[in-house]
C-alpha cells in the first residue's frame, strides 16, 4: 500500500505537469508554442491514463471484486470528453427537455453512476406524469443493482448469487414489454442486461474501446477476476474495421494482458523521453513484479531503463545533479555510467567545480577527483591566479604541476622582490612535501617570516639548511646567500663560526663552477655582461661580509663568559 | 527516439572531413579540404565561431581534442604530411607544435587516455604510424613505427586506460604501471592491436574479416567490465564488432553490425559506449545500439541530403 501511495504521488506530478502546461498553451500567443504546448497536454494525460491502469492492475493488483470499481474510476476519471454535455444539461433550467438529456442519462448508466441516472431520471418523471410506472420499475432496478463492496460484508459468491437475481429481474422486466413505449428507457434496461449490441449504439458517448471493455464488463461480468480481462479485451468490436490501433491502444491493450514487458517496451517506442519507462519500471520493480518474468535482462531491466534516463540528465546544465542520484540507486553499472558522465560536466565556475569534487569524493572516485584538480589547475594558470592553481594541484596531488607553479612563483619573487597569495604559501602544512620545489617554496617564505619577527638565528639556521640540504635549487642560492648579508652585516653576530664556514663553502661552490653557471646566464640572457658584472660585485661583497662575520664570531666565541 | 538538435553552419569553403565535440561538449572542431581548422562554441545552440586555424597546406583530415587538464589543445592532421598541435593560450589559439616525420599524407589523430600523459598517435599514408608524447618545455618526444600496415594507415584509436590489478589497492601517489594499448586500421585491410612492452611497441593482435580497406577504428570506452570492443568500419561497406573476453587481450571474435550499400568512413562510440554512429558514402548518419539478445539495432537515422557524410562525433548531446 506504500508503494500504492507512491504510484498515486507520481500520478499528482503528472496531473499538476499537466495543468501547468495546460495554462501554458492557454497563456501562450505564438500559434506554434500553442499547438507544442497542447501536444504535450495530451502526451501527459495519455501518460496518466496508462500509469493508473498500470497501478490499478500490477500495483495494487486489484482482486476481483474491487478490481471493477477501480477500473469504473478510471474510466470515470478519464473520459472527459462528454463533461461538458453533462455540464451543460445539468446547469440547464429544465434539463429533463433538453435535447441531450437522455444522452447525459445514459453517460451515467454506461459509466456505471447510477445514483446520478437516477436523479436526472426523476425529474423526467415529474415533468412526464404518464411515464411514472416505467420510471418506478427502472429506478428500483437501478437501486437494486449489486456492486461489490469494498470491505468483507459479502463474498464474491454472495455478490454473483445476487447479481444473477437481479439480472433475471430485469429480464423479466424486458421481456414484459414494460419498457416499450418509451425507447429511451428500454435502451436503459437494454444495457443494464448487458446488451452488447444496445450498449455499442451508445459508442459516440464511450469514445473509446477500453470504456467499452468496463462497461461491458459492470453488466455482464462484474466480478471478473484481473487474469480475465484479456478473454474480453478487444478493440475489433468497437473499431469496426475503420481505423487501425494507436500506440496508446496497444499500450493498454498489452496492459489488460498483464504482459508488463510489453507495455514497458510499448512506451518506450512510444514516447520520446526516458523518464516514464525509468520510473514506471522502477516502481514494478519494487512491487517484485519484474522479477518474476523470465526474461533474458531479468531484473536489468530496470538499471538500464534509469541508466539509459539518467545519462540523458548529464547533458543539463543543472539537472546532472539529479542523475548523480540516479546513478547512484543503479548498483551494477551505475557508478562506472557516473564515473564517466561526471568528468564531462563543464567546469564553467569554481562551485560547480567543486561540487562536482564534493559528490566524488563522497563516492571515492579519486581518479576524477585528481583529473578534475588537474583541469582547475591548469584553468587557474592559464588566467594566471598563481594561488589558486597551486591549491588545485595540491588537491591533485600533482607534484609535477606543483613545481612548475613553485617556479614560477619564484621567478615573480625574483623579478618583484615579493610574494603573491602569502597566506598560501604560509598555510601550506603538510602539503608543502608534495613536491621539493614546493617544499622550498613554504620554507623560503618562513625564512621571510622569521626575518620579519626578528628571530634572526632561527631564520639564519633555515637559510643554511636550505642550501646544504638541497632543498634549494641551485639557481636559487645566489639569490639566498644575498638573503644572507644583512644578517652578516647586523649588530650582533647571528652567524656561528661553523655556520659561516658553510656559507663560504656553499660560495665556493656556486662560484667555482660545480654549480651549473649555465643556470645564471640562461635565466638573464639579456645584458649578461652587466650581470656579470653585477654578479661579481656581488660576490666580493658576499666574500666581505662573510670574512668580517668570521673575524667577529671567532671573537666571540673564543671569549670565556664574564670576562 | 532521436532527433537532430542543432546543425551548425560552417562556412567551409569546400568538403568537411572531421568535426569533433569537446570533452565537455560545448566547442565543436572542424576541419576541411579548404585547408582550415574552424572552432566554434555551441553552447545552448548557438554558433559561435571561436578561431579559424591557418596552417596546413592541404586538406585537413581529422582532429582530436586533448584532456582538458593539459589545457585546450586541439590536434590536426593533412594531406601536407603535417601534424599540427594547437594550443589556447590567453585566449588566443596558436601552432605550439608541428610535426613532419612522416612522408604521406597523414591521416589520422587521436589523444591518448590522459593518464599515460600527453600523447597523440598519427596514422599516415606512409604506412607507419608516429607516437609523440609531450616531455615538458615545449619539448616532444617521437616514436615511430614503420611499416604498420602496407600501402597506409587510414585510423588510428586508443583503448581506455586500464588500471592493471586494479582489485588490489594501488598505494596511492605512485604512477601506476599501465599497459599502453591502441588499435589502427589500415590500407592492408587489417585492424591491427599495438602493446607497448618495455618502451617499445609491438604488433600484439591481427584482426581480419575485411575485404577492402579499413577507414576507421574506434575502441569503446570502458564501462568496468573485462571485455573490451572495437568498431571498425571499411570501403567493404561492413562495419565489425571486435569484442575480446579475457584481460589479456588474446581472442577478438568479430561480429557483423550491419552490411552498408557504400563505403562506410567513420565509426564513434558514446560515453557509456552503448551507442555507436556510424556514417557513410549513403549519405546517412545511423545510431546503433546492442539490445538484449546481443544483436546490433539501428535505433535511428538522420539524413543529411547535401552531400556525403564523412565524420561523426558522439558528444554528450547527442545521447537523447
Amino acid at each position: 500500500s506504500r508503494l500504492v501511495q507512491v504510484s498515486k504521488n507520481y500520478r499528482s506530478v503528472i496531473r499538476a505537469c499537466m495543468e501547468d502546461m495546460h495554462q501554458a498553451a492557454l497563456s501562450a500567443r505564438d500559434p506554434a508554442l500553442q499547438s507544442q504546448y497542447s501536444t504535450q497536454v495530451s502526451i501527459l494525460s495519455a501518460m496518466e491514463l496508462i500509469w493508473n491502469l498500470c497501478e490499478i492492475l500490477f500495483v495494487e493488483a486489484a482482486a476481483a471484486g474491487p478490481l471493477m470499481l477501480r477500473l469504473l474510476d478510471w474510466v470515470r476519471l478519464h473520459i472527459c470528453d462528454v463533461d461538458n454535455m453533462v455540464r451543460e444539461v445539468l446547469s440547464s433550467e429544465n434539463p429533463s427537455k433538453h435535447e441531450l438529456f437522455w444522452n447525459v442519462v445514459d453517460v451515467f448508466v454506461l459509466q456505471g453512476r447510477m445514483d446520478e441516472a437516477r436523479h436526472l431520471l426523476s425529474k423526467e418523471a415529474s415533468a412526464n406524469p404518464t411515464s411514472v410506472n416505467m420510471y418506478k420499475i427502472l429506478d428500483d432496478l437501478m437501486k437494486k443493482m449489486p456492486v461489490p463492496s469494498l470491505g468483507n460484508t459479502q463474498t464474491l459468491t454472495e455478490m454473483e448469487l445476487k447479481w444473477q437475481h437481479w439480472h433475471e429481474e430485469c429480464q423479466r422486466y424486458l421481456q414484459d414489454g414494460t419498457f416499450a413505449s418509451n425507447s429511451h428507457m428500454e435502451s436503459i434496461c437494454k444495457i443494464l442486461l448487458g446488451d452488447e449490441r444496445a450498449i455499442l449504439e451508445r459508442k459516440e458517448l464511450m469514445t473509446t474501446w477500453y470504456h467499452f471493455l468496463v462497461t461491458r464488463l459492470l453488466y455482464s461480468h462484474p466480478t471478473v477476476k484481473p487474469m480475465e480481462l484479456r478473454l474480453y479485451a478487444q478493440m475489433d468490436l468497437f473499431l469496426g474495421g475503420e481505423s487501425s490501433p494507436e500506440p496508446l491502444d496497444t499500450i493498454l491493450m498489452a496492459a489488460f494482458e498483464f504482459e508488463m514487458h510489453q507495455v514497458i517496451k510499448e512506451c518506450s517506442i512510444a514516447l520520446s523521453n526516458w523518464w516514464f519507462v525509468a520510473h514506471l519500471t522502477d516502481l514494478l520493480d519494487h512491487c517484485k513484479l519484474l522479477q518474476s518474468h523470465n526474461l533474458y535482462f531479468g531484473s536489468n531491466m530496470r538499471e538500464f531503463l534509469l541508466l539509459e534516463y539518467a545519462s540523458g540528465l548529464f547533458s543539463h546544465h543543472s539537472l546532472w545533479q539529479l542523475g548523480v542520484d540516479y546513478f547512484d540507486h543503479c548498483p551494477e553499472y551505475g557508478r562506472v555510467y557516473l564515473e564517466l558522465h561526471i568528468e564531462r560536466i563543464p567546469l564553467n565556475t569554481e562551485q560547480k567545480a567543486l561540487k562536482v569534487l564534493r559528490i566524488c569524493e563522497q563516492r571515492q572516485m579519486h581518479e576524477q577527483v585528481r583529473s578534475i584538480c588537474k583541469i582547475m589547475a591548469m584553468k587557474a594558470l592559464r588566467n594566471n591566479r598563481l594561488g589558486s592553481a597551486l591549491s588545485w594541484s595540491i588537491r591533485a596531488k600533482d607534484a609535477a604541476f606543483a613545481t612548475l607553479i613553485s617556479d614560477r612563483f619564484l621567478k615573480d619573487y625574483c623579478e618583484r622582490g615579493c610574494f603573491s597569495d602569502l597566506d598560501l604559501i604560509d598555510n601550506l602544512g603538510p602539503s608543502m612535501l608534495l613536491s621539493d620545489r614546493l617544499t622550498f617554496l613554504g620554507k623560503y617564505r618562513e625564512f621571510h617570516r622569521l626575518y620579519g619577527e626578528k628571530r634572526f638565528s632561527e631564520a639564519a639556521k633555515l637559510l643554511l639548511m636550505l642550501m646544504t640540504a638541497h632543498i634549494a635549487p641551485c639557481s636559487f642560492w645566489m639569490t639566498l646567500l644575498t638573503d644572507a648579508l644583512p644578517l652578516l652585516e647586523h649588530k650582533e653576530v647571528i652567524f656561528s663560526a661553523e655556520q659561516t664556514y658553510e656559507l663560504m663553502r656553499c660560495l665556493e661552490d656556486l662560484t667555482a663552477g660545480k654549480v651549473d653557471k649555465q643556470k645564471f646566464q640562461q635565466s638573464n640572457p639579456t645584458s649578461a655582461r652587466f650581470q656579470d658584472d653585477v654578479e661579481t660585485t656581488k660576490v666580493e661583497m658576499l666574500r666581505l661580509a662573510l670574512a668580517r662575520n668570521l673575524a667577529r664570531v671567532i671573537v666571540k666565541e673564543g671569549t670565556l663568559e664574564g670576562s | 527516439q532521436v532527433s537532430v538538435i542543432n546543425t551548425v553552419d560552417t562556412s567551409h569553403e569546400d568538403m568537411i572531413h572531421d568535426a569533433q565535440m569537446d570533452y565537455y561538449g560545448t566547442r565543436l572542431a572542424t576541419c576541411s579540404s579548404d585547408r582550415s581548422v574552424k572552432i566554434f562554441d555551441v553552447r545552448n545552440g548557438g554558433q559561435i565561431l571561436i578561431a579559424d586555424l591557418r596552417g596546413h597546406e592541404g586538406p585537413v583530415w581529422q582532429v582530436a581534442w586533448a584532456h582538458p587538464m593539459y589545457g585546450n589543445i586541439l590536434a590536426s592532421c593533412s594531406y601536407d604530411r603535417k601534424v599540427i598541435v594547437w594550443k589556447e593560450e590567453n585566449g588566443t589559439w596558436e601552432k605550439t607544435y608541428e610535426y613532419t616525420g612522416h612522408d604521406s599524407s597523414v591521416n589520422s589523430v587521436c589523444w591518448a587516455p590522459h593518464d599515460y600523459g600527453l600523447i597523440l598517435a598519427c596514422g599516415s599514408s606512409d604506412g607507419a604510424i608516429s607516437l609523440l608524447s609531450y616531455t615538458g618545455d615545449g619539448q616532444w618526444e617521437v616514436k615511430k613505427i614503420s611499416n604498420a600496415h602496407t600501402i597506409g594507415c587510414n585510423a588510428v584509436s586508443w583503448a581506455p586506460a586500464v588500471v592493471p590489478g586494479s582489485l588490489i589497492e594501488q598505494p596511492s601517489g605512485q604512477k601506476p604501471n599501465y599497459i599502453k594499448r591502441f588499435a589502427s586500421g589500415g590500407c592492408d585491410n587489417l585492424v591491427k592491436i599495438w602493446k607497448e612492452e618495455d618502451g617499445q611497441w609491438k604488433e600484439d593482435q591481427k584482426l581480419e574479416a575485411h575485404s577492402d580497406w579499413v577507414r576507421d577504428v574506434a575502441w569503446a570506452p570502458s564501462i568496468g567490465l573485462p571485455t573490451s570492443t572495437i568498431a571498425s568500419c571499411s570501403q567493404d561497406g561492413r562495419v565489425f564488432i571486435w569484442t575480446c573476453d579475457d584481460a589479456s587481450g588474446n581472442s577478438w571474435s568479430p561480429k557483423l553490425l550491419h552490411k552498408f550499400n557504400d563505403v562506410v568512413w567513420h565509426v564513434s562510440w558514446s560515453i557509456t559506449a552503448n551507442i555507436l554512429a556510424v556514417s557513410g558514402g549513403d549519405n546517412k548518419v545511423t545510431l546503433w545500439k546492442e539490445s538484449v539478445d546481443g544483436l546490433w539495432a539501428c535505433i535511428s537515422d538522420v539524413n543529411k541530403g547535401q552531400g556525403g557524410v564523412s565524420a561523426v562525433t558522439e558528444g554528450q548531446q547527442n545521447e537523447q
